[in-house]
């Protein structure tokens, strides 16, 4: 009803929103087969994923903390109220009593970046290897994906033990060759994020592995003759046949990972704790300041998730475009 | 094409805000019943829960309840305590460090028992121990247990060696010669570790009287770097792997490869079981060693405490109450070495001939300094909090005494509203 009397008036001043609800009925009209089709989930990650986040954001301008949070079940009202940018004043001071932001954040692209290159690298080599015939593929292949298979926090498990420096089988070879006193892997030095970057390498390499192998069969043969037959050396054809062939195989698996490394938070947390100030990043520090503290920090703690929801756009989205200015589409 | 599709999602979205909102409006106050099931976090550890949960399910059997005892490891027991009784869940009792009362009450998620018997009949406990289920004039628990800690050292080995349990860290510097230098104590890492030698240098980390933080006081420092100095003199070992610290501890002591720790009672009944100690008496228990005699350690123990909320409250009072009786007491002290509460427990004979109690006992009249109540002081002491990253920084050599101080000083400042440093 609203469409038709909307495309007369379509002239003049104020006319632009009922001209866009006019399109919207008429689109809506057009597919909303398709519209019904999708609003189940619509409803799923408005649920689970919208709500939340705005209401993060929203928390992010408060102060609110265990103690002035409203509770049901005590009877007692909310307690807490907006102090505009107070929180993002105090985070983005640096100041080290809201967590040494400028330190926290080099930590956490170190620990991106260190653990997505070698992702790919390792990742790129064993594909590479296995994409050949050889005897027992199919084996190595299992043995490969088993760190994958193996529950994160079992892995995390067992290298703490691997890392421990009185009893772990690490220091004890090292004991054996000689070294008179080994290094406290997991202690207060940046030998922890290297250990933990260790751990988190280990424990990527498989899905890499998998994603650049899927990419490797899909390079048609052809190509690789043709290069064979015009002499091109095995480097040439893993240059300009493999590699063009990867890209956007690649670009996926890197977005991917360094989305998902810089959100990682079980392997820091399991192997040296929320405590150690060596191996903290941003994510691991949110959870700190909302779980630990007589009272717990949720403005902080939501102040840290937005800016670290922040990085991770910009960065999707200089990517994407740098991408597509490559002529690829990661997606 | 795009901008109506965002739009179709916001809008969405906001209508299932909207109603979410709604949804969460009306919940209502339940009327003051009983289910007859009482969930009990016991927060002890492996060694003590099953004489635990046995006492628990003679408590039930008399009192005509049920009890399902849940073990949830201390480290994590406050943390999931206060997530699900933010909620209107969790257990209806909970074993809380003495540390924890004030902060959990402040919160309101504890319940208020100065009205019941729990809060009328505590002529008979130890007035320390009365006074940590106390916040702002109410009490909120009954004492379990209360404790302090000691120098634990291997008897076969300081005979071995030819010396005496050191009173001073200047004695301790001395025994290493003949201990085999960093074989001869081993410092625990963790902030909690840190107290025996701040107290014993008559500090402590915060001063309510005058609001003000002191964990960066000269005579802080002056312990802090106690320790510190015990390590330089190649007297002590640590471990700074600060995950892997607690355990490797316990097991260098176990096995004799150090002859001396700092810990408390609560560990007494997991050495005995040792191998070498399967000889009783070569587990030794002196007062923590200070600057110029015998130092004070920081008193602890916990409370049995019922959350806010319970919807089995009459049920849970019998059960703390049964808990925490005569009989019960006796009973947890002669199993595991634990020291009671009630003086009439601490008076039976079975229970004093405990070899935990008879080492532990005497450490409570002239080695023990009661925390100030400060809510948040746990927070500070915590695995998680402020003062454990200064402390092993300490302990590692990256930070002086001073400037590992000042940063625990500094960390403490927002958890201490009102406070300014000194």
């Amino acid at each position: 009803m609203v469409t038709s009397t909307a495309e007369g008036t379509s002239q003049g001043r104020g006319a632009t929103a009922p001209r866009l609800w006019g399109g919207l009925g008429a689109f809506l009209h057009r597919h909303w087969y398709a519209y019904a089709m999708v609003i189940p989930v619509v409803v799923v990650v408005g649920v689970i994923v919208l709500i939340p986040l705005l209401q993060n954001i929203y928390f992010s301008f408060t102060n609110i903390n265990d103690s002035t949070i409203a509770n049901p079940v005590l009877d007692r009202p909310a307690r807490y109220e907006v102090v505009g940018l107070d929180n993002y004043g105090n985070v983005l001071s640096g100041d080290p009593s809201y967590g040494d932001f400028y330190d926290i954040l080099v930590r956490t692209l170190l620990w991106t970046f260190g653990s997505v290159v070698f992702h790919y690298l390792f990742g790129l080599v064993l594909a590479v290897m296995l994409n050949r015939t050889l005897k027992g593929r199919g084996l190595y292949r299992v043995l490969l994906i088993l760190p994958w298979a193996v529950p994160a926090f079992v892995s995390a498990f067992a290298w703490r033990y691997l890392f421990n420096a009185d009893y772990g089988l690490f220091n004890a070879g090292l004991r054996g060759i000689g070294v008179a006193d080994p290094p406290t892997w997991l202690g207060q030095s940046n030998l922890a994020m290297f250990a933990v970057i260790v751990v988190n390498i280990w424990l990527g390499v498989p899905f890499t592995m998998v994603a650049l192998l899927g990419g490797l069969q899909s390079i048609p043969n052809e190509l690789y003759e043709a290069a064979e037959i015009d002499g091109a050396t095995p480097w040439q054809r893993f240059a300009n046949v493999t590699l063009p062939g990867l890209r956007s195989v690649s670009a996926t698996v890197i977005l991917l990972g360094v989305i998902w490394t810089f959100n990682v938070f079980s392997v820091i947390f399991l192997i040296t704790g929320t405590n150690n100030p060596n191996t903290r990043i941003l994510i691991t520090y949110a959870f700190e300041r909302f779980f630990s503290g007589s009272t717990r920090d949720y403005a902080i703690a939501a102040t840290y998730g937005v800016l670290t929801l922040s990085m991770l756009l910009v960065f999707t989205t200089i990517y994407l475009r740098v991408l597509r200015r490559q002529g690829e589409e990661a997606w | 094409m795009q901008r109506s599709t965002f739009r179709i999602v916001v809008a969405a979205g906001a209508a299932i805000g909207l109603a979410a909102l709604a949804g969460c409006g009306g919940s209502s106050t339940p009327a003051e019943s009983d289910s007859g099931t009482v969930v009990f976090w016991d927060t002890s550890g492996p060694d003590e829960t099953p004489v635990f949960s046995r006492i628990a399910q003679d408590c039930a059997q008399k009192g005509g309840y049920k009890v399902q005892v849940e073990q949830v490891p201390f480290a994590q027991a406050k943390n999931n305590f206060k997530t699900a009784a933010q909620g209107g869940q969790g257990p209806d009792v909970l074993r809380t460090d003495v540390g924890w009362v004030a902060e959990l009450a402040k919160l309101g998620l504890l319940a208020d028992l100065s009205d019941t018997d729990a809060a009328k009949d505590t002529g008979d406990y130890n007035s320390l121990a009365v006074a940590s289920t106390k916040y702002d004039g109410k009490t909120y628990g009954v004492p379990q247990v209360i404790d302090t800690m000691g120098l634990y050292y291997n008897k076969k080995l300081l005979n071995a060696a030819g010396v005496a349990p050191p009173k001073t860290y200047d004695e301790i510097k001395a025994a290493s010669a003949k201990l085999g230098g960093d074989k001869t104590i081993f410092i625990n890492p963790g902030s909690y570790y840190a107290l025996p030698f701040i107290y014993s240098a008559g500090a402590d980390l915060v001063d309510p009287a005058t609001k003000k933080i002191t964990v960066s006081s000269p005579k802080a420092v002056e312990g802090l770097q106690a320790a510190k100095g015990l390590l330089d003199a190649k007297a002590a070992r640590t471990s700074l792997d600060s995950a892997n610290a607690y355990n490797n501890i316990e097991a260098a002591f176990k096995a004799g490869e150090v002859a001396m720790i700092v810990n408390g009672p609560w560990a007494y009944s997991g050495y005995l079981k040792a191998p070498s100690f399967s000889d009783k008496a070569s587990l030794g228990v002196t007062a923590v060693p200070g600057p110029t005699g015998p130092g004070k350690a920081p008193q602890g123990g916990h409370d049995y405490t019922i959350r806010q909320g319970t919807k089995a409250k009459p049920s849970s009072l019998k059960f703390i109450q049964c808990m925490s009786s005569t009989e019960s007491q006796v009973e947890v002290s002669k199993s595991l070495g634990l020291i009671p509460t009630r003086k009439t427990a601490l008076d039976n004979a079975d229970a004093k001939a405990s070899g935990g109690v008879a080492a532990f006992g005497p450490l409570l009249d002239s080695n023990t300094q009661a925390r100030p109540s400060v809510p948040e002081y746990s927070a500070l002491i915590d695995g998680g909090g402020p003062l454990a990253p200064s402390y092993l920084a300490l302990l590692g050599g990256t930070k002086d005494a001073k400037a590992a101080a000042d940063e625990a000083a500094q960390a403490f400042g927002p958890l201490l509203p009102g406070y300014t440093s000194g």
